[in-house]
């Protein structure tokens, strides 16, 4: 990318953000830039001041005169021993970079700030008379014509809704959609289709799963313990939150401080789950006060990836190497979530509460009592613990009481019952308290504490080593804090990110929305937008949307609908020689791009077409079927006693995520284990995603539940295919598709001599179809 | 290595292998012109190296736990002579160890071993009565015997070592080697990890994720229960034949897409399942150890029938046998503190007794079938333990970073050599010292990777194994 905005500008006068800095930071600032602890020789190169600093009579940069700027004479050099960067840190400038150099010097050395510190301009789309139906599309058509391109027409009807839908509720749209959508004549059928999907329940699920990526949501503690945890009405307080658009800028204040709101609501409370999502080191020997502050400065480096597209995380060990933080900034933000406790909220009645304080820790002392006592009795039974007992027994006592099925429980007292000791009755009088203690909904928050705490600067990042005090306070770079008595708080944090001068929080946000729509940013690195970030492919583009959302209200559902609606989306996602040969990586966006779809809606989207999905939204997580043997690489196995019913069959958004092993059809797939923020997934294509979707349990079942349902459905073979291949790509096959799976089934029915069978795996192929797991 | 993390749309396909419908390449390649001379393959196809390779192949046997060196290799008369006296207060000033209510609550006793040592091979090298068949290799092997680290809690420790970093997120070892040079292998997976003892590794699936690399690259681990991989087994009914009929299916209806579309990504999903369906038959051959001849089962001692620490090590000879790059073992349960089965003689015993005969057997396995000549083969375990006791119910050392034992051999470096020595308590480096990032940084540069240039840019910055450290162990390359 950087090539080609290079060849459009021969001619140019140099541009000082795009072409000069990025060089600068990638080879200079590591020892000239704004860490002053390790800057060599007192030169900085990152601020207009360090770059034309006199120093003993000599300047790294002499505007207007090349072979006077001892930077340009450095980088030039033919004596190895003062070439810069020295050999030992990288390889010399290219020529190309040496060329940049000497002509922007040449020009005058023109400095500009950093562009993501700079303000988001107010700008307005230029005027362009054709293609176009939003503010976004005159943006991208103009720089297409630059480069001499065109954009594509508009992908055919039912693409269009299969995508749209896909995109927006993480489903497929049904044929019944499909055809009202291909016969709906209206000029603004496309834009009634998109307002209906964005008041459906399932477009909570589908963009509340992309925000629960950011906020590394599991369902358990993480590192090797890995206990389960409960922090499901977080993940609901999200889809809630989302399916009546809660305002962006609300949404952020309620996520990083709602707790801190005049009269927080329940719901605000539980909105601070956000930052509870950090993992929890269970095991022995820690120091528990250095896994606290881990979990401190994982807030803050997710804090900066999410809202401001910085990486924060770089200053927590010394002063940032390529962007203007320093580690004592650092320590200041720290402190905003350093004054915070990290309760359970408990939503239960008064009383509940208070019987629930009195029966449970009776029944973990009867639970430990009992594990005791079944210890000593193994022991006695076989002279040797681990030696003579059945590794069945072994495998389960290994267990903790509370993880055992039902299955387990049994076959342990089978093997003990003959032995004629008082396991029933403890097991019994276990389960009679057990049904006492009342049962209601828990959830991790955040809470000011009463009595801040101290917050110093880590040496080298390390906790044992304190320095200055600091209190809490933001980036010097950016906008000020507003003023406030007294010591600053979260919520003064969240309202200066959601500051109208904040010229990261909208860019960094709409960029991440565009991200989902198109595969990539316009700024490819999504969670860095400092000098080591990439460059905007359409730096107008990017604050004209930035705008749109304070402009229209902080509303997501109007940015959605806003990028839906452009004919930069609605293009046809088909290659075309010409465009890939000018833009290999379509950056230009000449046409929209195949997307393969993430793990949890390929599951939902297999679930949708086998008319077997349960579309209840919200609810404590799911166990649904996965291969044996997931939990025996962990350090502790866990029991997943696979729901049933409904639960079977919930959207993959629901399923439990264990941080140490996750749903292995989902990590397959790419999906995030929650260990830490994830601001982008990748989209890989492996053998292993074959396997899953070949022969994993779960997707063999749906193979089966789609063939009944078509059979079901339809009467000949060939209405039959042409059915199951619709519900599954939105489209009917082409005659050389209906052919080959018509040869497939007569293939498979003799071979099974049986219908059932053969169906099963004609529509097992059809959910094994790149088109079928790929927005188009 | 300026592979972008997002792999560009046209993706430059080099080796065959695999029997993408010709025709849809044609037509591809028709429509694209010329420069697109698609040919097909998947990321992990082998790749040349920085420089040519010492080794092709990497086992690392790992002692989840942290083994201690005290009673192995680590030989310390004057600790014996001192049993019982309180650690010099200049080793303690301003350390910190895991569980330190405890631990430093008195003054630390010094712990004698109660091992016997004595010298074995034509090196003289020592090694404890608890090892006596690795013993009968030692000439084979190089020894490391002043490792440090930097993590002493295990789960972080262990990412360290496995990933170049205590935080989870990183890219493991495997995954960075087969993102640099892929792997030989056209039938399993080119990063394998195999586990046994009583549970899986503390850590878990980071230890061999593949971090922001593209997972293609992550560790697949091989399970000794049912399939080695999940969902390797057609779903019942579904024959070889069958399933053959599908992919074929598969490929043909998404060989039209390709064609309608002109996404090269089908190629690789149609790669991907043809590459799936010969692991359902490579992978299941592996664990069939019906080929391998009576003389060679022995050699791993009498555990091998069994899913075992034994059966592994010969598995990690298959693989390589069969191309695979990195195979990553664990055994766990090296975490002897002192308490219940964790003490020093019975505990210790028992996973040594687990792990000593079946090490012994690769690498003579290896050594008698040439494999030797291009496997390296590396023994360690996350850090190693204080020459101080730690009293629990029984005796046991605590975790500690100053001084490990690990060993290496094979491709690529001397065998019989012993580099760095210990303090005469063995409690620090004295020479020789070696830290955890110098041997990733070794690995990789028997592999034919200079571990400054294999980066990966990820959110503005050039990561790597070795983060901005390591040094190459000079010594005791070959």
């Amino acid at each position: 990318m950087i090539a080609l905005l290079v060849v459009l500008s021969v001619g140019k006068p140099i541009d000082f953000n795009t072409e000069i800095r990025p060089i600068l930071s990638d080879r200079c600032f590591k020892c000239h830039g704004p860490d002053a602890k390790n800057r060599k020789r007192g030169l900085r190169l990152d601020t207009p001041e360090g770059l034309t600093k006199d120093i003993d009579g000599d300047h790294a940069v002499m505007a207007g005169d090349p072979d006077k700027s001892v930077l340009f004479q450095r980088v030039t050099t033919k004596d190895e021993d003062d070439r810069m960067p020295p050999a030992d840190v990288g390889p010399a400038l290219t020529p190309k970079q040496v060329d940049l150099l000497r002509r922007w010097i040449a020009e005058g050395a023109k400095w500009q700030g950093h562009w993501a510190f700079e303000p988001v301009r107010k700008n307005e789309p230029p005027a362009v008379d054709s293609w176009t139906r939003n503010g976004i599309d005159p943006f991208i058509y103009l720089r297409l014509k630059a480069e001499g391109l065109t954009p594509s027409a508009e992908a055919d009807r039912v693409t269009l809704i299969r995508r749209v839908s896909l995109d927006l509720l993480g489903l497929p749209p049904t044929p019944q959609e499909v055809a009202a959508f291909v016969a709906d004549k209206r000029a603004n059928a496309y834009e009634r289709l998109v307002d209906r999907l964005l008041t459906s329940p399932h477009h909570g699920e589908r963009w509340g799963r992309h925000w629960l990526d950011l906020a590394r949501y599991a369902d358990s503690n993480g590192y090797s313990i890995d206990s389960p945890r409960r922090i499901w009405k977080y993940r609901d307080w999200v889809i809630d939150a989302i399916n009546r658009d809660l305002p962006f800028d609300q949404f952020t204040v309620e996520q990083i401080a709602g707790d801190l709101l005049p009269g927080a609501t329940l719901d605000q409370r539980i909105a601070t789950g956000f930052h509870r999502n950090t993992m929890l080191n269970e095991e022995g020997g820690i120091d528990k006060e250095q896994f606290r502050i881990d979990a401190v400065a994982d807030r803050v480096a997710t804090t900066g990836s999410v809202f401001l597209g910085l990486t924060l995380g770089c200053a927590r060990c010394h002063d940032h190497k390529f962007d203007p933080i320093s580690q004592k900034e650092y320590f200041q933000f720290f402190a905003f979530f350093n004054d915070a406790d990290e309760p359970t909220l408990e939503m239960g009645t008064p009383d509940e509460i208070k019987r629930f304080k009195t029966l449970k820790p009776k029944l973990d002392k009867m639970e430990s009592d009992l594990n005791a006592y079944q210890r000593k009795w193994l022991k006695t039974l076989s002279g040797d613990e681990d030696k003579a007992v059945p590794t069945e027994i072994a495998t389960i006592t290994a267990l903790g009481t509370n993880q055992r099925d039902d299955k387990q429980w049994k076959t342990l007292f089978d093997y003990l019952k003959p032995k004629g000791l008082e396991f029933p009755q403890r097991i019994k009088a276990i389960e009679e308290i057990r049904k006492q203690v009342p049962r209601y909904a828990t959830t991790l928050i955040m809470e000011q504490r009463k009595e801040p705490r101290e917050t110093h600067v880590h040496i080298g990042g390390d906790f044992t080593r304190p320095s200055d005090l600091v209190t809490p306070g933001v980036l010097q770079v950016m906008h000020k804090l507003p003023a406030t008595p007294g010591r600053p708080t979260r919520l003064d944090l969240a309202r200066w990110l959601v500051a109208a001068d904040n010229s990261l929080l909208t860019r960094v946000t709409v960029n991440r929305v565009w991200q989902q729509y198109f595969g990539l940013g316009l700024v490819e690195t999504e969670s860095d937008f400092g000098t080591q970030g990439g460059v905007p492919s359409h730096p107008e583009l990017l604050d004209w949307l930035a705008n749109q959302l304070p402009a229209r209200g902080w509303s997501m559902k109007a940015l959605h609908r806003l990028i839906v609606t452009s004919a930069t989306y609605r293009q046809a996602s088909r290659q075309r020689p010409e465009l890939d040969e000018r833009d290999a990586r379509n950056r230009l966006l000449g046409r929209q791009n195949r997307l393969r779809l993430e793990g949890e809606v390929i599951r939902d989207s297999a679930l949708a077409v086998s008319g077997m999905l349960d579309r209840r939204v919200g609810g404590p997580s799911v166990f649904p079927p996965q291969p044996d043997g997931v939990f025996g690489f962990t350090q502790i196995p866990r029991v997943w006693n696979t729901s049933t019913g409904g639960d079977r069959h919930r959207r993959g958004l629901y399923t439990y995520i264990w941080r140490s092993a996750p749903h292995p059809s989902l990590l397959v797939f790419d999906s995030p284990d929650g260990q830490f923020t994830c601001t982008r997934r990748n989209r890989s294509t492996t053998p292993l995603q074959a396997l899953t979707l070949l022969n994993d349990q779960a997707f063999v079942e749906l193979a089966q539940g789609f063939a009944r349902r078509v059979e079901k459905e339809r009467a000949s073979d060939r209405e039959r295919i042409a059915w199951a291949f619709t519900l599954a790509t939105g489209r009917a096959p082409q005659p050389a598709e209906r052919e080959r799976l018509e040869r497939f089934l007569v293939q498979q029915r003799a071979s099974f001599k049986q219908a059932a069978p053969a169906w099963a795996a004609t529509t097992r192929v059809i959910l094994n179809l790149d088109e079928f797991i790929t927005r188009e | 290595m300026s592979q972008s993390q997002h792999r560009t749309r046209r993706h430059f396909f080099q080796s065959c292998g695999v029997g993408l419908g010709k025709m849809a390449l044609a037509q591809l390649a028709l429509e694209q012109g010329a420069q697109a001379a698609v040919a097909v393959t998947d990321p992990l196809t082998a790749r040349p190296s920085h420089f040519p390779a010492k080794a092709k192949s990497v086992i690392f046997l790992f002692m989840a736990g942290g083994p201690s060196q005290l009673e192995l290799f680590d030989f310390k008369p004057k600790l014996q002579s001192l049993n019982g006296q309180p650690v010099p207060e200049s080793f303690m000033k301003g350390k910190r160890f895991a569980f330190m209510d405890t631990f430093t609550k008195d003054v630390p006793k010094l712990l004698g071993t109660k091992r016997t040592f004595a010298r074995h091979g034509q090196t003289g090298t020592y090694v404890s009565d608890i090892f006596p068949h690795t013993a009968g290799v030692v000439d084979d092997l190089t020894f490391l015997n002043a490792v440090t680290t930097d993590v002493f809690n295990h789960a972080p420790a262990k990412l360290f070592c496995n990933t170049g970093s205590a935080q989870s997120g990183r890219p493991g070892m495997g995954a960075w080697v087969t993102y640099g040079i892929g792997s030989e292998s056209r039938d399993l997976p080119g990063f394998v990890v195999l586990q046994s003892g009583p549970r899986g590794p503390r850590g878990g699936a980071p230890l061999w994720g593949s971090g922001f690399l593209p997972t293609a690259y992550q560790g697949v681990p091989f399970r000794n229960v049912g399939d080695p991989i999940l969902d390797l087994a057609s779903p019942p009914g579904m024959t070889p034949e069958r399933q053959k009929q599908a992919i074929g299916a598969i490929g043909d209806l998404n060989g039209m897409r390709l064609e309608a579309t002109g996404d090269p990504e089908i190629a690789t999903r149609i790669a991907a399942y043809e590459m799936a369906y010969r692991m359902q038959s490579s992978a299941p051959e592996l664990m069939d150890l019906g080929s391998e001849s009576k003389a060679t089962l022995d050699l791993y001692g009498p555990e091998v029938g069994k899913p075992s620490f034994a059966r592994n090590c010969l598995l990690a000879r298959r693989l390589v046998q069969r191309g695979v790059r990195f195979v990553q073992l664990y055994h766990t349960d090296w975490d002897h503190h002192g308490g219940p089965g964790q003490d020093l003689e019975h505990g210790f015993e028992k996973v040594c007794h687990q792990v000593d005969h079946p090490i012994s057997g690769l690498v003579r396995d290896l050594k008698q079938s040439g494999l030797l000549e291009s496997t390296l083969v590396v023994w360690g375990g996350e850090f190693g333990r204080t020459p101080m006791g730690e009293v629990r119910e029984t005796t046991g050392r605590n975790h500690h970073i100053e001084s490990a034992t690990m060993w290496m051999a094979g491709a690529g470096v001397k065998r019989g050599v012993r580099h760095g020595v210990t303090d005469e308590l063995g409690f620090a480096a004295a020479e020789g010292k070696v830290h955890m990032h110098d041997v990733q940084a070794t690995i990789l540069h028997l592999l034919g990777l200079d571990h400054r240039k294999l980066t990966f840019r990820f959110q503005g910055r050039d990561f790597r194994l070795t983060d901005v450290h390591g040094e190459l162990i000079r010594p005791i390359l070959a």
